[in-house]
Formats: C-alpha cells, sequence, structure tokens
C-alpha cells in the first residue's frame, strides 16, 4: 500500500515538475507578448514585474493582414487533413492487413526528401499550371507532409488492432471496405485522433513551402510572424503576440478536430 | 443617329474602362522600414495611376530564397522588388535578372551610391537607403569615468578597458563577432588600417594592414567584450545595450532609433551617444553604403506599369516621407533639406555628412559569390576573436582563407579586376 | 456473397490513391534534384549549368565541411531523438493512469507542438544568453556559474538539443499514448491475477506491448530530427563558425546564400540516402521487436 502512494506521489512531482518545464517557455512567450521590448529584454529577467500593454496585438492584428492569413491557414489545413484522412485511412489499413512493409516505407520516402529539394521544382511545376497562389498548391504541398504522418501511425495503430475482429466480421459476410468502414475505424478513435492533431499541426506550422508557393492571397499564419522581423529590427513583443495568436486557434481547432472525427466515427459504428 | 451617339458612348466608354483596369503588377519588398512605409503609401499610387499593386514583403533571406527560385526557374511573375545591392546585385546582374534602367534620372543620387548600381554603363537599380558605420556610446558611463569620446583606436581601446566592468556585467567594447555579419562593421575597421578585402580583383585581407585591424578588433573583442562574443550579430547585441549591458558599440547607423526608444530601451535617451567612427592608424574611413535598392525585373511583363511605380517609389517626395520617418534615404538632396535635418538627431546627421564625404563606399568584398566570401572571412575573424588577435598561426590561417577567396574570383571570372 | 470487385482487389485499390498522390509529387522534384546534382549549375558563375557526371560530387565530399557537417547531423540527431524517445515514452506511461484534469494535460503537451519555430528561436536565443538570459540567471541563483550554451562552439549542439526536446517530446507522447490506449486489457488482468507487481508489469508486459508504436513515433522524429532545419536556422544559423551547421543548413547555404545548386543538391542526394537508411534501420529494429 505505502508503495502505492509513494510510487503515486512520486509519479505526480514528475508530472507537475515536467508540466514546469514544458510550459515555461510558453509562459515567457504569453507574458512577453504583453510586455514593452524593454521589458522583454531586461536584465535581470523581468518575469512579473512589468506594466502588461495591448499594443503588440493591436499591431499584430491592425497592421497586418490577420484575419487573410488565419482563413488560409485553416483551410489549407483542414483541406489537407482531411484529405489525407482520406486518401491515407485505407492504405494504411490495407498495409497493415497485408502486411505490405515496402509500400509503407514508400509512402514514407515522401517524407524523407529534405524540403528545399521541392522548392525550385514546385514552383516550375505549379507556376506552368497556374496553380501559384491558389489552395490547391498549397494542400497538395501540405498534404506531402501529412499524408505519410496518418499512413504511417494508423497502418502501426490498425496492426495492434486483433486481426479477430476483421475475421469474425468477414465470416458474417461483410466486405472488407465494409469490415474497415464500419468497425475497425471506429474502434481506429484514439489513433486517428493522434494523427489528425499531429498531422493539422503540422499543416499549420509549415512555412517553407507556404512562403515559396503563396503569394498575397494565400499567405498562411506562419509567415505572418516573420513579418516583424526586419532588416535592422526585431519586434520583440509583436513576435510573441503573433507567436500566441498562431498556437491558441491551433490548439482549438485540434480539440474540435479531435472530437469531431472521433465522435463522428463513433456515430459511424452505432448506425452501422 | 442617336443610336451611333449612344454605340459611340458605349464604346469609349469602354475602351476607357479597358484602359483603366489595365495593368496589375507584382511587387516584392523586404521587411524593412522603407517597405513599411511604401505600403501604407501604395493606395495613393493606384489612385493616381489606376495600376493595381500586389505587394508581399518579407524577412531578408526569405527574399532572396524566393527571388532566386522564381527567377532561376524562369517563371517569375515579379515586376518591381527591393534587392541588396552589395550583396547579390552582381550575381542578379550576370544573371539577367535586373532590367537596365536607361530612362530614370539618377542625377540626385551620389556617385558613390551609384557604384554598385551600375554595371559597364547602365544602371539596373535604383538606391534607396543609406547606412554607414558609426560609434554608439554611453554618455552616462563615460562622464562616469572620466573620459572623452575616443577618436582613435587606441583611445576606442583604452576607453573600452576602463569601461569594461565584469561585476556588474558590462562590457567595455561590443561589435558583431558571429563570422559572415562581422564583414560588414569589420570592414571600418580595415578601412581605417590601410587595407582592403579585395584589391585589384584579388583577395588583401591577408595583407598586413587588414590583418592589423582584424587582430585589434579580435583583441578588443575578447578583452572587453561580452560573452559568446563569436555568436553575437546586431539582434543580440542591441538587446544587450537596451538593458545597459555595453558601454561602447560599433555598428551601423540604422540602429539609433531602438537604442534611444524608451518602450525598447532601459537607457534613457540622454545617455545614448552616436559618434562618428574613430580613426584608425591610417584614417578615417568607415563605410557607408546603399543597404537596399529597388530594381525591376527583367521578366517582368509589364515594364511600363512597373517602371511607373518604380519611379514614384523612388521619388523624391517619399524620400522626404522616409527621412522623417528616421529612415535614412540614399538621395543627396534630401539630406540639405532643412525641413528635413530639424527634425532629424543632430549626431546623425552630423555623422552621415562625415561618411558621405570620407567614407568607403563597399562595406564588404565586392564580389559575385559575396555569400561565400563572408562565410570564409567570418573563419578568420572568429579565430581572431577566440585568441584575442594573438594566435601564432592567424596569417597562416589568413593566407589559406585568402586563397580560397582567390579561387571564388577565378571560378565567377572576377580574378585580376 | 464473397464481396465484389473492391473487395477482392482491396490490397490494391486501398492503398492506390495515396500512393499515386505520393510519385506524382515526388517524381519531379526527385528528377530534377538527382539530375542537378550531376551538374555544376552555380548561379554566381552566370554561366549556363553543364552536366559534370560526378565532379560536383567530388568537390562535396573534398570540403572538409561536408564530413563535419554529417557527423553533426548524426549527433544532433542521436541526442535529440534518444533523449525524446525516453522521456516521451516515460510520459506516456505516467500519464496513462485517469486522473483529474487530464484532458488539460493533453492540452498543454500540445503547446510545444503548436509553437511557431521562429518565435521559439528567439525566445530560446533569449534564454541562453550568456550575458542577460534567464538560463544564466537561474544558475548563479543557485550558485552555479554560466554556461555558453548555444553562444559557444562545444555547447552549441546540446543546446539546441534542448530545444529541440522540448519541443518534440509530446508528439512521442501523444503517440505512444494512444498506443497504449489501445491495447487490450487481458495481458494486464492476467498479470495482475498472477500477482505481478507495477514495476514488473511495466518493463514486462507494457513496454514490450507498446515497442513497437515506440518504434512508430521514433521513426518519424528520426526522419524529422535528421532534417531538422527551422529551429537551428533561426537560433544559431549555422553558428558559431559553422559549429552547429548539419547537412540540411549546408544545404540550405549552398542553396541560396552560395548559389551553387549542383553541390547543393549533391547534399540534398546524400541528404535523403542518409534519411532513408537510417530509416530503414529502425525499421528492421522494429520488425524484430514485433518478432
Amino acid at each position: 500500500m505505502k508503495q502505492r502512494l509513494a510510487g503515486r506521489i512520486l509519479a505526480s512531482t514528475l508530472i507537475f515538475l515536467v508540466a514546469l518545464v514544458i510550459l515555461f517557455p510558453f509562459f515567457w512567450i504569453l507574458t512577453s507578448s504583453f510586455k514593452r521590448q524593454v521589458d522583454i529584454v531586461a536584465s535581470p529577467p523581468r518575469l512579473f514585474s512589468f506594466a502588461p500593454v495591448l499594443a503588440n496585438y493591436v499591431r499584430v492584428f491592425a497592421e497586418q493582414n490577420f484575419p487573410r492569413y488565419f482563413l488560409n491557414s485553416t483551410v489549407i489545413g483542414a483541406t489537407s487533413v482531411a484529405a489525407s484522412l482520406l486518401l491515407g485511412l485505407p492504405a494504411a489499413y490495407s498495409i497493415a492487413r497485408f502486411r505490405q512493409r515496402r509500400l509503407s516505407v514508400f509512402i514514407l520516402v515522401a517524407r524523407l526528401l529534405p524540403g528545399i529539394s521541392f522548392l525550385m521544382p514546385w514552383y516550375i511545376l505549379f507556376s506552368r499550371l497556374h496553380l501559384m497562389d491558389t489552395y490547391v498548391a498549397l494542400v497538395l504541398s501540405h498534404m506531402l507532409i501529412v499524408l505519410p504522418v496518418v499512413v504511417w501511425v494508423m497502418s502501426s495503430y490498425f496492426a495492434s488492432i486483433p486481426v479477430e475482429i476483421d475475421e469474425s466480421a468477414m465470416v458474417d459476410g461483410a466486405t472488407r471496405q465494409r469490415t474497415m468502414l464500419s468497425l475497425i475505424l471506429p474502434i481506429a478513435g484514439p489513433g486517428i485522433a493522434t494523427a489528425t492533431t499531429l498531422s493539422f499541426i503540422f499543416s499549420w506550422n509549415n512555412f517553407l513551402f507556404s512562403q515559396v508557393l503563396s503569394m498575397e492571397k494565400t499567405r498562411t499564419l506562419p509567415i505572418a510572424v516573420y513579418n516583424f522581423v526586419s532588416y535592422a529590427e526585431v519586434d520583440w513583443g509583436a513576435v510573441m503576440a503573433a507567436a500566441v495568436a498562431i498556437m491558441t486557434p491551433a490548439i482549438i481547432l485540434t480539440m474540435i478536430f479531435q472530437k469531431y472525427v472521433v465522435q463522428g466515427l463513433t456515430l459511424g459504428a452505432v448506425k452501422g | 443617329m442617336k443610336r451611333a451617339a449612344v454605340a459611340i458612348i458605349i464604346l469609349a466608354l469602354a475602351v476607357s474602362l479597358a484602359g483603366a483596369q489595365s495593368a496589375e503588377i507584382r511587387v516584392l519588398l523586404a521587411n524593412h522600414p522603407y517597405g513599411d512605409l511604401l505600403k501604407t503609401a501604395i493606395p495613393e499610387f493606384e489612385q493616381a495611376t489606376g495600376i493595381k499593386v500586389n505587394v508581399e514583403s518579407l524577412q531578408e533571406s526569405q527574399l532572396t530564397t524566393k527571388l532566386t527560385t522564381e527567377f532561376a526557374t524562369n517563371s517569375s511573375s515579379v515586376d518591381v522588388f527591393m534587392t541588396r545591392p552589395l550583396q547579390e546585385g552582381k550575381m542578379f546582374y550576370k544573371n539577367g535578372w535586373y532590367a537596365p534602367l536607361a530612362s530614370y534620372d539618377f542625377s540626385d543620387f551620389p556617385a558613390n551610391a551609384m557604384n554598385a548600381a551600375t554595371f559597364g554603363s547602365k544602371a539596373y537599380l535604383i538606391p534607396l537607403v543609406t547606412e554607414w558605420e558609426v560609434l554608439y556610446y554611453r554618455k552616462d558611463l563615460l562622464k562616469k569615468a572620466g573620459i572623452a569620446v575616443p577618436t582613435t583606436f587606441a583611445e576606442l581601446e583604452a576607453a573600452a578597458k576602463k569601461l569594461n566592468d565584469p561585476t556588474t556585467g558590462v562590457a567595455g567594447f561590443a561589435a558583431r563577432g558571429k563570422g559572415a555579419a562581422a564583414v560588414t562593421q569589420l570592414s571600418s575597421f580595415i578601412y581605417s588600417s590601410g587595407g582592403f578585402y579585395l584589391d585589384k580583383g584579388k583577395a588583401a585581407f591577408d595583407q598586413r594592414p587588414a590583418m592589423d585591424a582584424i587582430r585589434f578588433y579580435g583583441k578588443m573583442l575578447a578583452n572587453y567584450g561580452p560573452q559568446g562574443a563569436t555568436s553575437l550579430s546586431w539582434e543580440n547585441i542591441m538587446p544587450l545595450f537596451q538593458a545597459g549591458k555595453v558601454a561602447l558599440w560599433t555598428d551601423a547607423s540604422v540602429f539609433y532609433g531602438q537604442i534611444v526608444d524608451p518602450s525598447k530601451s532601459q537607457i534613457p535617451a540622454e545617455s545614448v551617444g552616436i559618434a562618428t567612427f574613430p580613426a584608425g592608424p591610417k584614417g578615417n574611413t568607415p563605410y557607408t553604403v546603399a543597404s537596399w535598392g529597388m530594381a525591376m525585373a527583367k521578366q517582368s511583363k509589364n515594364k511600363d506599369a512597373a517602371l511607373k511605380f518604380l519611379t514614384w517609389a523612388t521619388s523624391k517626395d517619399l524620400a522626404k516621407r522616409g527621412m522623417l520617418a528616421n529612415i535614412t534615404m540614399a538621395r543627396a538632396s534630401v539630406w540639405s533639406d532643412p525641413e528635413i535635418l530639424a527634425k532629424m538627431n543632430k549626431d546623425l546627421v552630423s555623422t552621415r555628412a562625415y561618411a558621405a564625404k570620407n567614407g568607403f563606399p563597399y562595406d564588404r568584398p565586392y564580389m559575385t559569390a559575396v555569400g561565400e566570401a563572408r562565410d570564409r572571412i567570418g573563419e578568420l575573424i572568429i579565430a581572431s576573436i577566440n585568441s584575442a588577435g594573438a594566435a601564432p598561426d592567424l596569417d597562416t590561417k589568413a593566407h589559406d582563407l585568402a586563397e580560397k577567396v582567390n579561387e571564388l574570383l577565378e571560378d565567377t571570372g572576377e580574378a585580376g579586376q | 456473397m464473397s464481396g465484389g470487385f473492391v473487395d477482392r482487389h482491396f490490397k490494391i485499390l486501398a492503398p492506390l490513391p495515396a500512393a499515386v498522390f505520393v510519385v506524382v509529387m515526388i517524381l519531379f522534384p526527385v528528377i530534377y534534384t538527382v539530375f542537378l546534382s550531376f551538374t555544376n549549375w552555380n548561379l554566381t558563375s552566370g554561366n549556363p549549368l553543364q552536366v559534370v557526371a560526378l565532379r560536383s560530387y567530388g568537390r562535396v565530399f573534398r570540403e572538409p565541411r561536408f564530413l563535419a557537417a554529417v557527423a553533426r547531423t548524426f549527433l544532433f540527431t542521436l541526442l535529440a531523438v534518444g533523449v525524446e524517445t525516453i522521456l516521451g515514452t516515460a510520459l506516456a506511461v505516467l500519464l496513462r493512469r485517469q486522473f483529474a484534469g487530464k484532458g488539460l494535460v493533453k492540452l498543454l503537451l500540445l503547446l510545444p507542438l503548436v509553437a511557431a519555430p521562429v518565435a521559439i528561436g528567439i525566445s530560446w536565443n533569449l534564454f541562453y544568453d550568456p550575458n542577460i538570459g534567464i538560463a544564466n540567471y537561474l544558475l548563479h541563483q543557485i550558485g552555479l556559474g554560466g554556461l555558453k550554451w548555444i553562444y559557444d562552439s562545444t555547447t552549441v549542439i546540446p543546446s539546441l538539443a534542448i530545444v529541440d526536446i522540448w519541443q518534440w517530446t509530446p508528439m512521442i507522447t501523444l503517440i505512444v499514448m494512444a498506443g497504449l490506449a489501445g491495447l487490450s486489457p487481458e495481458p494486464f488482468e492476467s498479470a495482475r491475477v498472477d500477482g505481478a507487481t507495477d514495476s514488473q508489469i511495466l518493463w514486462r508486459v507494457t513496454l514490450p506491448m507498446v515497442l513497437p508504436t515506440i518504434y512508430t513515433a521514433m521513426i518519424l522524429r528520426s526522419i524529422d530530427g535528421l532534417k531538422t532545419f527551422d529551429i537551428i536556422y533561426a537560433m544559431t544559423g549555422g553558428g558559431p563558425g559553422y559549429a552547429s551547421e548539419t547537412l540540411n543548413i549546408m544545404a540550405f547555404k549552398y542553396s541560396f546564400e552560395y548559389f551553387r545548386m549542383g553541390q547543393s543538391s549533391v547534399l540534398l542526394v546524400i541528404l535523403f540516402l542518409i534519411v532513408l537508411l537510417f530509416s530503414l534501420g529502425i525499421v528492421r529494429l522494429q520488425r524484430l521487436s514485433e518478432g
């Protein structure tokens, strides 16, 4: 009994310490978004002793095209993730059940290529197809990052679901696709939620592809943060405010996505 | 009769409308105070000319990435863009990415600003803003120690030594040590010691005069500089200065505004001074350069509209507005406008006057492969700092690196020019 | 009914769209990059590109910076991913039990993942500043001397690894947590029935069962780790000197600062091969663990 309690206290303490470490930089970014620059770079560091200002957020939202960037990031993120789930889930299921190892590595290979190698070829491709500064180009490029994550995470997850479940359904006459859709996917809720979350985050934060393939109309949020990194000046407060402005919707959106995806699947299970 | 008149009117309207909504141009700007100014002024231009301007602004190195990607693949849709004459000018010109500007009037630009804008006999870009090296100093710390503002290298060293205080964490002297980034700010030290980065198309920074400067620089930073000097560039030194941890700082003139701004700096404005770069053993020659210019893309499909925009964006009128916003513009006339001068900091103006007259118009080796050359010279600077300028093999290292830079010059066909 | 066309050809049709998508998107870039690696395209020369077979490869291999960059790439990745895997798994195990605020903790775990790299870079640069940064401030408070962190060539890689660990450990935690949630309860029940202690259950039942998932997370993280770009670029740009220059950073410099497109393509090809071999290696380990 005592061992259990001691173990529990230890665990809680560790969690607390870890949370502290994880949170501190975020805490610093958050508080700095309300500081004037003199308080951000002050020595000794001013963790709490500063007069908060809203000026940074005013700069971020008023002077830049923020709502537009937010819309772009959301549309591109949602579409990339949705499309990747559509393509990736069946692929992952097939890979898991038919042990198509080479295929899974092949899809993962897409992620192996360093981002820079795509810049010029894609630029040529998309500009010839007149797709520059369109959602299409950006969604496609983001999918290349996101699809392998979905396939990789989900194939591993599906593989851990006992084959017996599939087999009993098929013995009863269900087709593969029916089994997958009505039986396995709903059970795979936690895995899908995770894959969705991570995918959305990767798309949301993507910088390189967005910067080169987008122009004025389809600019995304991460690029907006660099708006405050200037030739001879770094607007620290505004960078922090922009960062917070980027992080918050990302978290809220992933929360919504998770709920939606998991709920949707469970509903599917109940119906079918 | 009536029907014909109506038809003619409609036709005329259609034609004029078609003309009015004709042009659309794409402009790429850097994240720069002048770029910000332009962005606010662009609606005026659109109103006056009916040309729609699609403007994007990017951080400096991302701008280069984007422009390079677009131009090198011959699929660009850029019409006008901001450019750095000394960093990419030669490369862009060589690859035919700048459009020649034959009809533009360059008379208001000083000769040394036009040096890096002209190739052969034609001009390919318009200088926008200028900067020169200065000495920022803490008036209060100097006063307390009873030191006058240094005007020579010897005085600089003596002052740094006296003001350097490890107990309070105040560095006597700060300057960029971060390799390539330091090359530009070291240049004034080299010129004032009688040296150059390049001489007649060959690397000259391993020669005695330049090496004296490099050793001096290394010694100063090693002995009186902040911690981690070899990794510091302006974005690191600025917070240190603003936090009161630096007594003397040599860097570009463009940072003045931020170190006297009470919302940014812990040091009150009256304690911050700006002085002409000190004299070296062989003269007083700070750099004075046109750091940014504007150009028209050769691949532009809307050259007429682009030229209109270019002319407007670099006009005297906008230059005046830039000056009033404390942006140090390249045009000569705005610097003799009394109304403008009355609003600017007197010391900043006088340092500029000196630099404009006596400065050297390059702050880095002026060559096509300057990016790589800067990294090489940066290696030397770091080695000097790490050994306080006293390493016995510093000269050997300098010769090796000079060889590498010479190879670069040969590869690009610039050796011996 | 034994199922229609789709059912019979499921193993081809199901992954087909994904596979086709990947091929279409990477075919041209791969060909382009490999082709360029066989040329001497250098934008500073102003000459049109010429095919020079393996000459660019030779020039890259002879550059001492190259091997150093390869070594650093491995050093950084092994350090960062190693710690992330261990720490991430430990966290996942710790968070396994239901407790008040679990949802909140999961949310907090997301924070480092969604933070913009440039903001992280700027913030950590300031934390690490040896003169006014909070890291040394805290060290001084507890009586220790200050470190130079990213501002010194000997400490820069571990300091960068710390930032990477801060940012990406949660990703491993989330993946492993999902894996743990999907484990069937029987082995645990029978182990408990057999009288096994918590510790025994952890090491003999939990971890072995979730090991494949841990490998999955590790592979994903390794791939990204070897290619780490954002934080290194935002924080040190490869410096001091070249002390934190990994292959990806070097490739970027060669592309957009030196404009040596041919040679940077060589670096990209090599980086790709390294990542491929490394991942295949871990995939093999994963397969063995499933055996």
